[in-house]
């Protein structure tokens, strides 16, 4: 992300210039650089620089009087992440949570794809209406809906509440993600599978699955960051504090900037670790699926 | 045979209950709207439209609403002129500056919510915008930019190119060529985005909440912090609004996408 070739980084360091010159000696690109220019000053404008302001403020001393000592250099604020007992339980119940969520969607989400899959006209209409239908409805409803729905059931300040309304908000995107991708697969391939006797779980599992791969990849990135950052869902339905909540506390309550932006650069940092890891795994299942 | 059979009720069964779970919480929303007590109660005791009638007492829901809508356009319009340029701009590419792009475009979607709008309050803070719609409408472009980024290139993706060098060839400009040429190819898809864009806006709340003062709050989070002070049927009433304009929105693009079919069957 550091390596973007704009005009405000064409300092003459050898990859960069070099990288420079191609880029304005091709006609096409530089068509596609005058193109791209606007998209690419947004992204610098409202997302590289906003975040290098942040990290930059997570090496900052606090301050009592304010929120951070400008100018200071610290690591004050990541050793009070590292070193309290408490964040660590709250990042440990984020990545459980968001581990919990991610399995449950991607499970139902193959299957609930499956099935409207292989349905045809009015059902295959009405299945897809009920996943398109969540997705339009804005994410404060969503979790406010498990209110009535959790607590005569009293599972309402429970983790199992806070993992059944995390799930049904990130379910419709992994059905999305995998149902796009099985669309354009064909059928014939699976009923080959049938005909030489595979049963029909099987033939699911070692055919249909690898050919989804990479919509299960996106599904599973897409749950397991929302669900490991999930902020309305905990704060409405539990007691339990996600590290997204944690973060707005230290924000908004205890004024203390830097140790909400070093909370939010671990994070930030273990959850790309966690995702690097589900493409590695996902991609080797790609080829070649055995279900032993 | 009879194990066939045993396998394909289980697997109806189960996406019939998957289906009936999807939609359950929407409907329960709903029937509270229709509650006359203080608090949100399923089943509703007794069926009213008071809450219904409040709502339109309520100034506050009505400037939210306008927010929203006003939030909404300018990332609709934003994102869109974004993400066409910059997928258009994808297929002159060489390939080096498309493997930086695409994953900075795509990366904002991925970080947490509160922690983009953590970072993005700090900034606007420090250059001014604190406050504004401005603001609010930067922030979800970040989210709806990738959203019409990718629909654009699919759709570009199946765009004949020819048909550019046609035009380039008869003596057309390059904005000439893009209006005449390719706009009406890729309309469609422009659309589409457009109005995922819109959606995206409609319905984000987390960094809207940072990000919003009263006179800017959106409705998603005039729902939210009420609902921290009382939950009281009203956020079901305009949680129901809320539904209907998305039913409505969803026919509409049935009927616009079958429209379009019929059109190219007729032609």
């Amino acid at each position: 992300m550091t390596e973007i070739p704009s005009t405000a980084t064409s300092t003459p360091s050898n990859p960069i210039s070099s990288a420079w010159s191609r880029l304005t000696t091709q006609s096409g690109s530089r068509r596609a650089l005058l193109l791209m220019a606007p998209l690419i000053v947004f992204e610098l404008l409202i997302f590289v620089i906003p975040f290098a302001i942040l990290l930059r403020i997570s090496f900052a001393a606090p301050s009592s009087d304010g929120v951070y000592a400008d100018g200071t250099w610290s690591l004050e604020a990541y050793q009070q992440v590292l070193a309290t007992d408490l964040i660590w339980s709250i990042v440990g119940y984020s990545f459980f949570l968001g581990a919990v969520v991610t399995v449950l969607s991607v499970a139902i989400g193959l299957f609930y794809a499956y099935a409207i899959w292989r349905s045809s006209g009015l059902v295959k209409s009405l299945l897809l209406f009920s996943v398109v239908l969540p997705l339009l409805t804005t994410l404060v409803i969503r979790t406010y809906a498990f209110d009535p729905l959790l607590q005569p059931a009293g599972l309402l300040y429970s983790t199992v509440g806070v993992v059944i309304a995390q799930l049904y908000i990130v379910l419709p995107y992994a059905v999305l993600a995998i149902y796009s991708v099985m669309a354009t697969t064909d059928w014939h391939v699976v009923e080959a599978a049938r005909d030489l006797g595979a049963s029909r779980p099987r033939s699911v599992l070692e055919v249909v699955v690898p050919q989804v791969m990479p919509g299960i990849i996106v599904a599973t990135v897409v749950s397991f960051a929302w669900s490991v950052g999930a902020y309305a869902a905990p704060e409405l339905l539990s007691n339990n504090i996600t590290f997204a909540i944690y973060v707005e506390q230290l924000m908004l309550s205890d004024m203390s900037y830097p140790t909400a932006a070093a909370l939010s650069a671990v994070m930030l940092g273990l959850m790309s670790l966690c995702i690097a890891a589900i493409f590695g795994v996902l991609n080797r299942f790609g080829g070649e699926f055995e279900l032993a | 045979m009879h194990r066939e059979t045993v396998e394909t009720v289980a697997f109806r069964a189960g996406y019939l209950a998957l289906f009936a779970l999807m939609v359950t919480p929407l409907l329960v929303v709903i029937a509270t709207s229709f509650s006359d007590g203080a608090r949100i109660a399923f089943p509703p005791e007794n069926l009213s439209l008071a809450w219904y009638g409040e709502f339109f007492d309520r100034i506050n829901w009505l400037e939210a609403f306008t927010n929203s809508i006003l939030v909404g356009v300018g990332t609709a319009v934003l994102a869109t002129a974004l993400g066409v340029l910059g997928a258009f701009g994808q297929e002159f590419d060489d390939g080096l500056l498309g493997t930086v792009v695409a994953p900075l475009v795509l990366v904002p979607l991925l970080i947490p919510p509160v922690v983009l709008g953590i970072t993005l309050l700090i900034y606007f803070n420090e250059v001014g915008l604190r406050g504004s719609y401005a603001s609010i409408i930067l922030a979800h472009t970040l989210w709806a930019t990738p959203l019409v980024y990718f629909v654009m290139r699919s759709v570009f993706s199946r765009f004949d190119w020819q048909q550019l060098d046609a035009a380039h060839d008869l003596g057309a400009g390059p904005v000439q060529s893009f209006v005449h040429v390719v706009l009406p190819n890729v309309k469609h898809g422009v659309f589409v985005g457009g109005l995922l864009a819109f959606i995206i806006s409609l319905q984000e709340f987390v960094m809207a909440l940072f990000l919003s003062t009263s006179s800017t709050e959106t409705i998603p989070v005039l729902a939210w912090t009420e609902l921290r002070q009382a939950m009281d049927p009203m956020v079901s009433v305009v949680s129901t609004f809320l539904i209907l304009i998305s039913l409505g929105t969803l026919v509409l693009a049935v009927i616009a996408t079958n429209l379009e079919w019929v059109s190219k069957q007729l032609s």
